[in-house]
């Protein structure tokens, strides 16, 4: 709630400028700083600026509904949550099960020789295991504080609920990341009685960043309080996207895009008639442009190069024509992609590649690298990279507000950018694809319930970090919107100077 | 990355444009020097760990801002919730330091009912021979308005640790002596996390709740 409110109300200031003249000596009294507010804040400042409250009126309803899927999941996740989900599980859902069924014929292969050589029943006898795993997942819940867990980020809702089944169920493959799409989209359904009407994204009662960030700071205090957890630090996906600033990134996105609509819909009130049929024709086509970012085709050539992602992603970029460049971006996939091909090349290759072995991190992966190392690598990838996007569209959004004019129109920019969401969640999925090559062959000798909820987690934050991109191209269809209407009343007013010069617009 | 800290501050960094605010902050916070920058786009975020006394921690989060006029209207927005901040001006550019009275102007209007703690700062002071700006003036200005000054050099890493850290520990002391209180709805100061070994899950829970003395 707070983030919210601290953020709209310079809006107002900035409206209505105050102008102090005679008071002159700002920072000398910082010593007295706040001394008027003081008062009301004394009792629990903490908490409440740390947490947002845990009950909504607006969510009232919704989290009465819920109550008995709740005592089904674990039991450090507020209420609220729920109501939270609903708002933007949309497009979690499309995201996630669009990823996952990528995903999921890849890593196919990988399973079928990890299953032989593990031993592992087939998929269809762990499809039936599934469903009578599922039931015992409440008693399962309880001893949730294996340090596991923590691994699933975000995203610990449901993590819990897949965990508990996901142990014997992941071996299956392409059957349990149905499984866990379906659950996910269960999860979904019915904590949002909503859900089938979910208007859009911008409905929403919580925003994306502030849900990322409770998650954040819920984890901090775990953290915090279990000093023995190093590992799991590491591996949580929410602290690690803030820590790549991906949450203030996020948060000044948002900003921008809120700004963006309030004026958008004020301009759209003040107008009428033919005018405002023209605009709303041309609004329709933006948001087109938008709806089309589904994560629907298949046809993912199998395999493009290396240099693909850059070239597309720089190439897509200049297309903007915004001045901001993805190097960051491209750096960190680069760096992923290294990364991998080292781990994956390494058990043959380690004596040869003698020259490469002078950087200082290779002095641990002469060791090769553990399941636990990959995993940790995977997530941190994937956070930095999600928020690396995160980044590049919040500067889009500013550079599209507030730089040069430029030749190109607001739809070709919505255009190249539904394309850049598509590539990014692409990117996000082969990603994870190899990074979960890495786990099974890394892990060939693990036993299947220590290896299989790594390769959970590194799915299930691909698929995380899918629907963020997502949620954060979504933001930018105000902005867009804005620049639209603000170039067509640019142009107008250059016609009217041109034809008729007395006219008033 | 540890998420061990007493307080967490946010600390803007403002002043013209090319005086050096991004690669003041980045010799702060990733320990570099970058010859070629491009100019800063609305805002940059960027994070780091200073400790103020031993076993005292405090995460700084540092809002950089954009000094082109026009994304003015982005950066207002992150003045109020700022507890303290950087003004810079380019020692070796008197126009910098004239708009240094315009700059705290701007920000007195947009942070109230806040208040941001200020140190002025002379950056680029590797390039003495170049300097159109006195110490002494400097420092006159700065006493003026209640600042502290100091003079850095991102390039040769002069005082970069200094003026972010006296900052953090002069505004830590205002925290503890209450004058500056974490309050609803004002992100300039956040209590922080630290260890409590002794809790069990269950009172973990609870203990976020817990006011941090």
């Amino acid at each position: 709630m707070s983030d919210k409110d601290d953020i709209e109300t310079p809006l107002l200031t900035e409206a209505a400028p105050i102008l102090e003249d005679g008071n002159c000596e700002p920072a000398k009294n910082s010593e007295s700083v706040d001394q008027g507010a003081k008062p009301e804040s004394k009792s629990e400042p903490v908490v409440s600026t740390r947490k947002r409250p845990e009950t909504k009126p607006s969510s009232d309803l919704e989290t009465s509904k819920v109550l008995p899927i709740q005592d089904n999941v674990s039991k450090d996740v507020p209420q609220t949550r729920w109501g939270y989900w609903g708002s933007w599980g949309k497009s979690i859902l499309s995201s996630a099960s669009a990823t996952v069924a990528t995903v999921g014929q890849g890593i196919s292969n990988v399973i079928e020789k990890a299953e032989t050589s593990l031993g592992i029943p087939s998929p269809s006898e762990i499809s039936t295991e599934v469903k009578y795993v599922a039931g015992e997942t409440n008693a399962k819940e309880n001893e949730n504080s294996s340090p596991v867990a923590g691994a699933f980020g975000v995203f610990s809702t449901i993590s819990t609920a897949v965990q508990s089944t996901g142990k014997s169920v992941i071996s299956g493959g392409l059957d349990a990341l149905e499984f866990i799409g379906k659950k996910t989209m269960d999860v979904i359904a019915e904590g949002d009685p909503g859900f089938k009407r979910t208007k859009g994204l911008m409905n929403r009662n919580a925003t994306l960043s502030q849900v990322l960030r409770e998650a954040k700071e819920k984890e901090e205090i775990r953290t915090s309080n279990e000093v023995t957890m190093e590992t799991d630090k590491k591996t949580h996906y929410g602290l690690l996207f803030d820590e790549f600033q991906g949450l203030s990134h996020l948060e000044a996105l948002e900003m921008l895009s809120r700004e963006s609509e309030i004026k958008v819909k004020s301009i759209l009130n003040s107008l009428s008639g033919e005018e405002l049929e023209t605009l709303k024709v041309e609004l329709e086509q933006l948001k087109e442009a938008f709806s089309l970012a589904e994560f629907c085709e298949e046809e993912e050539e199998e395999k493009k190069g290396d240099e693909d992602f850059t070239k597309d992603i720089t190439e897509l970029f200049s297309q903007l024509h915004v001045s901001s460049k993805p190097e960051k971006l491209a750096r960190a996939r680069n760096t992923a992609h290294e990364w991998i091909r080292k781990s994956l090349t390494k058990p043959l290759a380690e004596n040869e590649e003698g020259e490469k072995q002078s950087e200082a991190e290779n002095t641990e992966q002469v060791n090769k690298n553990s399941i636990e190392d990959i995993h940790a690598f995977a997530i941190r990838s994937l956070a930095e990279l999600t928020a690396c996007s995160i980044e590049l569209f919040h500067k889009t959004a500013a550079l599209v507000l507030h730089g040069r004019k430029q030749e190109v129109t607001a739809i070709e920019r919505s255009q190249t950018l539904s394309q850049m969401a598509i590539v990014l969640c692409k990117e996000l999925s082969s990603l994870s694809k190899e990074f979960t090559t890495c786990l099974t062959t890394a892990g060939v000798e693990e036993m299947a319930d220590v290896l299989n909820p790594l390769i959970t987690a590194v799915f299930l934050e691909a698929s995380n970090s899918a629907s963020y991109i997502q949620d954060a191209f979504q933001l930018l269809l105000p902005v867009l919107e804005i620049s639209l209407i603000e170039n067509k009343i640019e142009s107008h007013r250059h016609e009217l100077q041109g034809q008729k010069p007395l006219l008033e617009h | 990355m540890e998420a061990i800290w007493l307080y967490q501050f946010r600390l803007i960094v403002i002043g013209d444009s090319t005086v050096g605010k991004s690669c003041l902050i980045r010799r702060f916070t990733e320990g570099r020097f970058a010859q070629v920058s491009d100019p800063t786009v609305g805002v940059d975020f960027f994070s780091r760990l200073v400790e103020i006394e031993p076993g005292k921690r405090i995460k700084l989060q540092i809002w950089d801002t954009a000094g082109q006029e026009r994304f003015r209207s982005i950066t207002r927005a992150y003045y109020r919730n700022s507890v303290g901040g950087l003004l810079l001006f380019d020692i070796t550019n008197r126009r910098s330091f004239q708009n240094v009275h315009e700059w705290l102007e701007e920000t007195k209007v947009h942070v109230q009912p806040y208040q941001i703690v200020f140190v002025l700062v002379g950056h680029k002071c590797d390039l003495d021979t170049q300097r159109q700006v006195t110490r002494h003036e400097a420092e006159k200005l700065a006493a003026a308005y209640g600042m502290k000054y100091i003079e850095t050099s991102a390039r040769d890493a002069i005082n970069v640790e200094k003026a972010f850290t006296d900052l953090t520990r002069d505004i830590y002391e205002l925290v503890k002596r209450g004058e500056i209180t974490i309050q609803e709805g004002w992100e300039g100061v956040k209590s922080g996390f630290v260890p409590n070994v002794v809790h069990s899950s269950e009172e973990v829970v609870k203990s976020e709740r817990r006011c941090l003395c």
